[in-house]
């Protein structure tokens, strides 16, 4: 395995992939300093720039951007008290105290570095188990991986929204786009309603980037307008410290360290639960184990540590789920697997073994990219706190073109772009209408999947018991019911306690 | 009883999926496999009318919530972009991708904050002009990615 990822790194060296690898923790680093811009959003940007490119060029500058981005949000938290993105929040929460307290130089770089060791711990676990999970899931038969990609389902619609019916009904209505075009097995046209292009389907990207891109745009928009202004200029702060005290601080607390990057990885593991998540979940877990929980929210190491290391390791779990099972971890990962995808590339437990070359090179693009983040940190962090005195009226007609680029590129058809237009309305919509995306994406993404494996099980035998009775199956199933007995037990003691959980999907 | 925003995005959901269970009827089921092509869209069409009719009744029996107040939402600019990134994918088959993408960046701009001085007129102009010739170049020429011809332009 070693001599594998050996290789990969001296792949992902050569100027072909490391130009596209550098350049995208570049973009990620200077779209998570813009507060408002997600990784989603700079993912789907670069995206379109990936088409012309080889696979693991493509896939090297988005794990670049997903780095960069999960550091880059901290830069205006620690400084500004903006949080560049959601997964920055709980670093905020003791990085700009501390500041305030005249020490910004020691907050920006103790969360530089607890991302680049918390996302080096997530690398260790990305190579250690993607290879044993994908083992795993060779064993599978259509039974399990229909009872897998429900339990996706229920899992992401029981955790992501404040109230289960609206998961569950996002992600069925996600399950419906798949419905539309020629049927799986004997290709008749199903509810095209006599439109010709429909024929082929609704392609799942033009969905994501509709569905997000405008939810987030639009969200941005109805806060502006005359007497609205965006962020007043600034004062550029002192960042001079010493990096072996920042690394020491880090490194003298390794079970904070290690405990906070394992639930990072854990929740990246998790589909659809991302880096806020993570964020905000070690910061609280950080703040329990505290000897000195009264401290926290006050400019606190241990806050900014935590909270960062944690982000950070999300990326790897959520790369997991990715390459061992082929079900996206997180949006980005989605955006991943639409570009693998339109290179004839499927994600999944034969990815390693057939891919080698690719996979090992997204081991060592992930890895490397913590060292290309650290070094633009070191060259131009100064520059990156520039970047969000942006005007968003001179971002978001970019934004927007380069969405319609990638849309239309697909198959260099404008029907991508009319689908675009109507998922975003449609994403738009159901942000107005309380509804949550995550699970509306899973179930575009997993649709056309869990209907051939329902087909396929049902065609090699007709008993549908045998969906419970296998026994990974079966477990599968169990683990579904669990976790939306568990979504609405949670949902409950929330409202007994009169605070209603928060939208807390990355999606 | 008055329905809130669920009960009217339940409403929505439910009648959409209704809609769309009856054209599954239609589907002619095959004679070379035992499930035919109607059998897996009336099942997740069947879960989603179910799912929706659950949020309109959820939302008929919870306790009216407190009246809202005003979000101070811009809708008007929302509007606004829509039509504006409508009438732009309207046009991109017609104008070919370089005219319309240089119209609608500079058209967007000035909706959402509409230049006053000289300064901010240059600022537009140039924004757009240097979106669509950067998109243009690595685009096309650089990584051979096509990008929307116009019927009118032949470009």
């Amino acid at each position: 395995m070693y001599e594998l990822l050996l290789a990969g790194i001296q792949n992902v060296m050569q100027m072909k992939y490391f130009v596209p690898l550098a350049l995208g923790t570049l973009i990620g680093i200077v779209g998570g300093a813009l507060p408002g811009i997600t990784n989603t959003m700079t993912v789907i940007m670069v995206l379109p720039f990936t088409f012309g490119m080889e696979p693991l060029q493509g896939l090297a500058a988005m794990i670049g951007v997903y780095v960069g981005g999960e550091s880059g949000g901290l830069i205006a938290s620690c400084l500004l008290g903006i949080p560049g993105k959601p997964s920055s929040v709980a670093t905020m929460f003791d990085g700009f105290p501390m500041t305030k307290k005249g020490e910004p130089g020691r907050a920006l770089w103790l969360g530089i570095w607890a991302s680049f060791f918390g996302g080096l711990l997530g690398g260790v676990f990305l190579v250690g188990t993607t290879e044993p999970l994908a083992k795993l899931a060779l064993e599978f038969g259509p039974w399990e991986y229909f009872s897998l990609f429900i339990f996706a389902l229920s899992m992401v619609a029981g955790l992501t929204g404040a109230s289960l019916t609206k998961g569950l009904l996002s992600g069925a209505i996600g399950l419906v786009i798949t419905i539309i075009g020629n049927d799986p097995v004997m290709g008749s046209p199903r509810l095209t309603l006599g439109i010709r292009f429909l024929e082929g389907g609704i392609p799942f990207l033009p969905v994501l980037i509709g569905v997000f891109a405008f939810a987030q745009i639009m969200g941005d928009v109805e806060k502006m307008g005359p007497g609205r202004s965006g962020p007043a200029g600034f004062v550029a702060p002192k960042l001079v410290v010493s990096h072996a005290k920042v690394i020491w601080e880090i490194l003298s607390r390794p079970v904070m360290l290690l405990w906070t990057s394992f639930i990072g990885v854990l929740i990246g593991v998790l589909p659809a639960i991302g880096g806020s998540a993570a964020n905000v979940m070690a910061y609280d877990q950080a703040k329990k184990f505290s000897k000195h929980p009264e401290r926290f929210g006050t400019g606190t190491p241990e806050g900014i540590i935590a909270s960062e290391a944690a982000n950070n390791s999300n990326v790897g779990g959520s790369l997991v789920t990715i390459m061992a099972f082929g079900i996206p971890g997180d949006a980005v990962t989605a955006v991943m697997l639409g570009a693998l995808t339109i290179h004839g590339i499927q994600p999944g437990p034969l990815f390693i073994s057939q891919q080698p070359t690719l996979a090992y090179g997204i081991f060592a693009a992930y890895l490397l990219a913590h060292f290309i983040m650290i070094a633009f940190m070191f060259i131009g962090v100064r520059w990156f706190l520039r970047i969000v005195t942006v005007p968003k009226a001179i971002l978001f007609p970019v934004i927007i073109v380069l969405c319609v680029v990638g849309a239309f590129a697909l198959d260099n058809t404008m029907a991508n772009v009319y689908v675009l237009l109507l998922c975003g309305l449609l994403g738009y919509g159901m942000v107005k209408g309380g509804l949550p995306l995550a699970p509306l994406i899973l179930g575009v993404i997993l649709g056309d999947q869990i209907e051939i494996n329902l087909v396929r099980a049902i065609m090699t035998d007709d008993n549908p018991w045998l969906f419970l009775t296998r026994p990974i199956s079966g477990g599968l199933l169990a683990a579904a019911l669990i976790s939306v007995v568990f979504a609405l037990w949670q949902h409950q003691r929330a409202q007994k306690k009169g605070a209603v959980p928060e939208d807390g999907a990355d999606f | 009883m008055k329905l809130s925003k669920d009960g009217w995005t339940g409403l929505a959901a439910l009648a959409a999926s209704l809609i769309l269970f009856a054209l599954t009827l239609d589907l002619k089921p095959s004679p070379l496999v035992p499930i035919g092509p109607g059998f897996y869209p009336r099942i997740v069409l069947g879960i989603t009318a179910v799912l929706a009719a659950a949020l309109v009744l959820f939302d008929l029996l919870a306790p009216p919530a407190p009246a809202a107040t005003a979000s101070g939402a811009n809708y008007a600019l929302v509007l606004a972009v829509f039509v504006t990134f409508g009438l732009y994918v309207g046009a991109l088959p017609y104008l070919g991708f370089r005219i319309s993408t240089l119209l609608f960046v500079a058209a967007l701009q000035g909706v959402l904050d509409p230049p006053k001085t000289r300064r901010a007129w240059i600022v537009a102009a140039v924004t757009a002009l240097v979106t669509t010739a950067v998109c243009y170049i690595v685009f096309e020429r650089y990584l051979q990615v096509l990008l929307p011809r116009g019927r009118w332009t032949e470009f």
